[in-house]
């Protein structure tokens, strides 16, 4: 039994899968659009929270959170479930598929067979959208992969009952209904808002641009406070969240880009073009950031020299987002 | 494949990356370009590196929707995926 599900590549899972879902059930968008309605353009620096043992650094708003508001502002209604049974949870899959229902669910790449083994780290906030049932094998529609893919049931119960920070839990969700018309325009707006806020008036420091200037701080001290090998490997941990971990590159900042570009579309706005080339812009500042980091993890620059270079370039990324997202707020007030 | 793009971009890559004893030539076209399979023998760090030499270079940004892990999958990939955005200017 297979789902006849619209399955797209895209940069990141959550906005992925939302985005196949909404197109599936007949909301035609691109994942920028997506990205943008849901918010979730963020950064934050928790050197508190540990993400394989090195301290978060993050462009993008919890997980979840994307789908949530995303549908939400779209009016659709959406149900999620959680389980403490493998069992009940993998014949709830099945009775939803078999009702003709494709499921999003929350899982572990690490026990995911389709990832090839060098992407297979202990990350359970990955999503996929599982679309039919051959045999003992699930067909899953996995944004991060071209085609759709086959999972074992054995495998894919572990990745939904991984353990760990973040663990699914065998977490589902789904669209029951769409609603008759959508309100495009406030949806957008709801959204860009929500991104401002964050990024300039969120009341603790290691967040919005706050939170930029505050890892500027942290990084500059680290060859001091810390030996060279853990310097190296705080610096490369930045750069993966920013670069690798689906964030489409700049963290985030050319999606949101493309996303301001739509909804200069959907506002009539024409002041959210000239946004949305400094938001380009400003993706293109974080990868100069990542390039001279990258350059000083591979020895092909100096540790002394490079940190103070990397916090200028990483207080200049946060004056611009400040600029930008100030200029934004008054573009669609 | 020499005096191709795809000739062109693993030479680029090659000096970018400061990659030593490996020609361009011997680049198989549809080799991961990242990853333990890189005949480069390229990982993720380097990713930033070829992504930078690619947009100063020839002027097309990897980014966004298109991301850099599919861009990156191969020189076929990579190459393919200039001429399109190129021919879209």
């Amino acid at each position: 039994m297979k789902i006849d599900f619209p399955h797209h590549q895209f940069a990141h899972c959550e906005s992925g899968v939302t985005t196949n879902l909404l197109n599936y059930h007949g909301f035609s968008c691109s994942e920028a659009m997506v990205f943008g309605i849901g918010a979730g353009l963020f950064f934050a620096y928790a050197p508190f929270i540990k993400l394989n043992h090195l301290p978060l650094t993050t462009f993008r708003t919890s997980p979840g959170a994307i789908f949530a508001k995303a549908t939400k502002r779209l009016g659709v209604v959406v149900k999620r479930e959680k389980f403490r049974d493998p069992l009940v949870a993998e014949n709830r899959l099945d009775q939803l598929l078999a009702a003709g229902r494709p499921v999003g669910a929350q899982t572990g790449v690490y026990w995911l067979p389709f990832f090839p083994p060098a992407y297979r780290f202990h990350f359970n906030g990955h999503n996929l959208v599982v679309i039919g049932k051959v045999g003992d094998d699930y067909l899953i529609s996995d944004p991060i992969f071209e085609e759709t893919v086959r999972c074992p049931a054995t495998d894919l119960r572990k990745a939904r009952f991984a353990k760990g920070a973040l663990a699914p839990k065998g977490k589902i969700y789904y669209i029951e209904t769409m609603p008759q018309q959508f309100d495009l325009p406030k949806a957008v707006v709801a959204g860009i808002k929500e991104v401002c806020r964050g990024m300039l008036k969120t009341p603790i420091p290691m967040a919005g641009v706050s939170g930029i200037r505050l890892l500027a701080r942290k990084l500059e001290s680290w060859p001091a406070k810390l030996d060279e090998k853990q310097t190296l490997l705080h610096l490369g941990h930045v750069i993966r969240m920013q670069e690798e971990i689906g964030t489409g590159g700049g963290g985030f900042r050319f999606v949101y880009a493309a996303f301001l570009q739509e909804a200069a579309a959907v506002l009539n706005n024409d002041q959210l073009l000239e946004l949305s080339n400094h938001c380009t812009g400003i993706g293109d500042l974080w990868r100069d950031f990542a390039l001279l980091a990258s350059r000083v993890c591979k020895g092909r620059a100096t540790i002394q020299a490079s940190f103070s270079e990397l916090a200028d370039l990483l207080r200049k990324c946060a004056d611009e987002e400040q600029i930008l997202f100030t200029r934004l707020q008054v573009a669609i007030k | 494949m020499c005096n191709t793009l795809e000739y062109e971009l693993a030479k680029l890559i090659i000096d970018f990356c400061n990659v030593e004893d490996v020609s361009p030539c011997d680049i198989p076209l549809e080799s991961p370009l990242i990853g333990p399979d890189s005949p480069f023998g390229l990982d993720s760090l380097d990713a930033v590196e070829v992504v930078v030499a690619v947009q100063k270079t020839y002027g097309v940004r990897i980014g966004g929707e298109k991301s850099s892990r599919e861009v990156l999958q191969s020189l076929t990939a990579l190459a393919n995926f200039i001429r399109r955005e190129k021919e879209s200017e």
